[in-house]
């Protein structure tokens, strides 16, 4: 692999300076050594996170598959949306599954590389500054945050009064000895505000706990679908789910096999027809024992052998019957869907063998005739009203379509007929019994088993944990040196700080009241020292190893 | 069952939101009244005359009255419809004004002593408020799956970062404006100018292990030029123009109003042709910056926050953390361009304009993903209505 060397600015240390911009060939190591160096920079971060940026936008604006996958459908068909070629462009590049594509899970890999190129040397960077003792102060009467106190006590009293100001203020302090310093006057070197830096790192790091939770969750999990009647069971297997999404990972054998039976449903309305409040009332069987009965419902779902289950939608399941003679054609409850703000809508497939017959429903929940229309009074069922319609012909319920859909030009509608809740009526010529037995309620569960929650919450954690100080911890640094004087001692107290200069003054101005009222003396400025200096040129250790 | 709402205490919450912003209108214009009477050193401390002072405390008075009133607004809706009075856009454009105008007046006035910027963030909250009126409705009961204390705690955080990030604009916008005028005067003038934050002062140091391009430290150099040579640099015709068109442009499409587009506009224009005759009061560009940097530091973690606790609700609700809805990708999204914000400002080459302008962008991205989304695309969210 070839690359041509790309200089945006200094070149690397240790290199001779500018020569001429030619193209130089480089091998394997140096190509690694190139784009390693090109990973780290913050440059790259910042673009990385602004393609993750760009493929939300895409996302938030374009539907997505897995979220509406029939505004999908219809965008393709060019129903809805910029037309079919369009569409096909977008699936090209796959944008009806942003989060699913090539290249959205090439900016995460590639921003995880990032990551990791950042925070290896941070991490130990960060790790030999914490070991790294505070640095000695030199000549503090210099630095433009400086107090001297002279005090009665001797320099040893002094400097300890000092040290408990600062372990108060949580500064990590080391005393050296007089013999060690450049003044020759014994001092306390503190520090504080690793915290900054310490959570920078542990935001950054905790993107790998999210992943992981990801990863698992996805690898391990599983979500199902199911809708059950009133009285009706379903059981955790594979096949029982309406809709199944397991992981890679979650195998056939991985299901629990317990039964959850529906014992009741309740749903109370709002005035505008929509639902206040709508519970499940649940029986968990295992092996036929009935073990515990609980409430379902929105923000409180049951859990039951590592699966939950969520109360997610709900409708009506009128208990249908169509009968020949005497033979019974059909008898069910029959799942629903809410057509539009008043009826709700379905399809009984009476006979599937040849010819096909099916019953097409529609159900008014609170039926009522005003100036000699139907109307719907209210979302409640109290005066259920079934209008159905006998389907005759080759209807195509042998294919696996929807339950509500079948096939209207193949067949022959042959009757109609109208019912109340518990009425039977004849219909063909008495030739077929239709009855609405009486009107249930199905409710629609969504089964999960989600592994990696903890790991996923306490990456929420660790990200808030370490982000709070990264941002408002600031690094200071504080000396103090005592030099003995006939009265006492000469007390010097200095501080610098390396971020959030401008409310250092304040801090330093609180640290120095604190400081005069332990030594029990006043603070005065310090006089001038004998060496000029520039303002503002921190006279310090500060960044050199002390090895 | 009972009554549905009380209409009564449903109507007068309406009249005291109206109060609360007529009041925040004049307080406005008296904030920019202060603002007039006042002058801005180079080094950026500022002095007001005695009528720009006297000016400035009946404007923070009548903000102040205006903002309790406004509360007493939103208790009163709460207390009508029998629930957290912020479900829908008109409620939750009600309380994110209200929390704007009182980090306003906390964090900027009197945190950072910039209250002649007040006005600026006041018209923000007049425009949220508009945008409210505009989707007003009728308190309504809310569906099962707001039910749940998590997601009162993320719609908090979520509102309160948001307001914070719209005093946030107001600085950056303010900055933006603000650097372009140093930078024309410096050019005019024939000096060299590195910008305000861009200067000599934020020279990579090599720190070890540090990514190679990061910067380090707080800048604090700048060169400030004469100010009212500043105005003379910028049009006085795209200031008002600029903003006009967009807020018409805005507004047609998502609303279709003629009339209240062309009024919304006119208002728009009317801040654009101030802000054009404040820049020469306006602190130096450095402050703004760090003013923008700070605020938004302030609110990311609140962001954050919020983001958390909408993925545990959503979780305790649906059943998953994380499905990618449209209003869960607009928060992610508006989530990384802030981290981008300030990764940018930390970052060797992106200090100062580009970071503002990413800053400004993030905002525009928190805007639509409240309005936008909840007005054009279907998802889970959209529960929350008009
Ligand atoms: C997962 C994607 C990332 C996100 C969401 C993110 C977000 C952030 C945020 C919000 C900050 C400001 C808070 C703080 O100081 O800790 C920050 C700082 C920082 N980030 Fe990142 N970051 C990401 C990836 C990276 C990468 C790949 C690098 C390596 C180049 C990096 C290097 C840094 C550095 C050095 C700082 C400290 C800047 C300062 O001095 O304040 N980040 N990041």
């Amino acid at each position: 692999m070839t690359e041509t060397i790309e200089r945006d600015s200094a070149p690397p240390a240790g290199q001779p300076g500018p020569g001429p911009r030619l193209p130089q060939i480089l091998g394997p190591i140096e190509t690694a050594q190139w784009l390693w160096r090109r990973l780290r920079r913050m440059s790259t971060a910042l673009w990385l996170l602004f393609g993750l940026a760009a493929a939300s936008v895409v996302a938030t604006f374009i539907p997505q598959e897995p979220v509406i996958p029939t505004t999908v459908e219809s965008w393709r068909a060019g129903i809805e949306g910029p037309g079919p070629e369009v569409a096909a462009a977008f699936d090209a590049l796959s944008l009806f599954d942003v989060y699913g594509s090539w290249w959205f899970m090439t900016v995460v890999v590639l921003l995880f590389v990032s990551l990791t190129g950042c925070l290896l040397p941070r991490w130990r960077a960060f790790v030999r500054s914490v070991r790294r003792q505070p640095v000695k102060g030199r000549r503090l009467d210099e630095l433009s945050n400086a107090v001297a106190y002279h005090s009665t006590r001797d320099p040893e009293a002094a400097l300890a009064a000092v040290d408990e100001v600062l372990r108060r203020r949580r500064f990590r302090r080391r005393a050296v000895s007089a013999d060690a310093t450049e003044s020759g006057d014994a001092q306390i070197a503190a520090e504080r505000g690793h915290a900054r830096e310490g959570g920078s790192l542990v935001f950054h790091s905790a993107f790998y706990v999210l992943l992981v939770g990801i990863l698992v969750a996805q690898s391990f999990g599983f979500i199902g679908q199911v809708n059950v009647a009133e009285g009706q069971t379903f059981t955790d297997t594979r096949i029982s789910y309406d809709l199944a999404e397991p992981g890679p990972l979650f195998g056939l054998d991985a299901h629990r096999g317990f039964s959850v039976r529906l014992d009741d449903f309740d749903v109370g309305w709002f005035p505008d027809g929509t639902p206040e409040r709508f519970v499940s009332t649940v029986t968990v069987l295992e092996d036929g024992q009935e073990l515990r009965t609980e409430e379902v419902e929105v923000n409180h779902r049951l859990e039951h052998a590592g699966m939950n289950v969520y109360q997610m939608r709900f409708g009506m399941a009128p208990l249908l019957t169509v009968s020949s003679g005497d033979t019974m054609l059909y008898e069910d409850q029959l799942t629903l869907s809410q057509a539009d703000a008043d009826t709700w809508s379905g399809v009984a497939k009476v006979s599937v063998a040849d010819p096909q017959i099916a019953l097409e429903v529609l159900l008014v929940p609170s039926f009522a005739v005003e100036d000699g229309e139907v109307i719907n009074r209210g979302p409640a069922p109290d005066e259920p009203r079934l209008f159905a319609n006998l389907w005759v012909g080759d209807l195509g319920l042998e294919r696996p379509v929807p339950s509500s859909e079948f096939d209207r030009e193949g067949g022959e509608r042959v009757d109609a007929v109208e019912l109340g809740e518990g009425e039977t009526a004849e219909i063909l010529d008495g030739a077929i019994e239709v009855g609405f037995s009486e009107l249930t309620m199905w409710s629609g569960f969504q089964v999960g088993h989600q592994p990696g929650r903890s790991i996923l919450l306490a990456s929420g954690v660790l990200v808030l944990a370490g982000l709070i100080p990264s941002l408002y911890a600031y690094r200071r640094r504080v000396w103090a040196e005592a030099r003995p004087t006939p009265e006492g001692s000469r007390v010097v107290l200095a501080g610098v700080a390396l971020h959030r200069k401008d409310a250092f003054d304040d801090e330093y101005a609180a640290l120095a009241d604190d400081v005069a009222q332990a030594l029990g003396a006043e603070q005065r400025p310090v006089e001038p020292g004998e060496a000029t200096v520039e303002p503002g040129d921190v006279r310090s250790e500060a960044e050199e190893p002390t090895r | 069952m009972a009554e549905f709402y009380d209409a009564q205490l449903g109507s007068l919450s309406h009249t005291l939101f109206n109060t609360a912003l007529v009041a925040y209108l004049v307080s406005m214009v008296g904030y920019f009244f202060r603002m007039a009477y006042t002058r801005v050193a180079a080094d950026g401390s500022s002095v007001s005359t005695t009528v720009g002072r006297r000016i400035g405390q009946a404007a923070t008075a009548l903000a102040l009255a205006g903002a309790a009133v406004h509360l007493a607004s939103i208790v009163l809706r709460g207390v009508a419809a029998d629930r957290v009075p912020w479900a829908n856009m008109y409620e939750y454009s009600s309380a994110l004004a209200l929390l704007a105008v009182l980090v306003g007046l906390v964090v900027l006035q009197r945190r950072l002593g910039l209250g002649h910027l007040m006005g600026f963030v006041l018209a923000l909250s007049i425009v949220t408020m508009a945008i409210g009126l505009m989707l007003y409705t009728d308190p309504g009961p809310v569906v099962p799956s707001l039910q749940s204390y998590w997601i009162q705690i993320h719609v908090t955080a979520a509102m309160v970062a948001s307001s914070i990030f719209m005093v946030a604009f107001a600085a950056t916008a303010l900055y933006l404006v603000k650097d372009t005028a140093e930078r024309r005067v410096a050019a005019r003038s024939g000096s060299v100018y590195g910008g305000s934050t861009v200067g000599a002062a934020s020279v990579t140091s090599e720190a070890d292990g540090q990514p190679d391009d990061r910067l380090d430290g707080d800048a604090d150099e700048a060169r400030y030029a004469s100010p009212l040579a500043q105005r003379q640099v910028l049009s006085p015709v795209l200031f008002p123009l600029v903003p006009f068109a967009v807020v018409l442009a805005f507004v047609l499409v998502v609303w279709r109003a003629p009339v209240a587009a062309l009024l919304a506009a006119s208002v728009a224009a009317l801040v654009g042709i101030l802000t054009w005759y404040a820049v020469p009061h306006l602190p130096p560009a450095a402050t703004l910056d760090t003013v923008a940097y700070r605020t938004v530091a302030f609110g990311f973690p609140i962001w954050t926050f919020a983001v958390i606790a909408g993925a545990i609700w959503a979780e305790e609700a649906w059943g998953r953390f994380w499905g990618w809805d449209p209003k869960e990708t607009g928060s992610f999204f508006t989530w990384v361009l802030y981290a981008g914000y300030l990764h940018a400002r930390a970052t060797h080459g992106w200090r100062g304009r580009r970071a503002a302008w990413i800053g400004v962008l993030a905002f525009v991205a928190l805007m639509v993903t409240y309005y936008a989304v909840n007005l054009f695309v279907v998802g889970l969210h959209s529960y929350a209505g008009v």
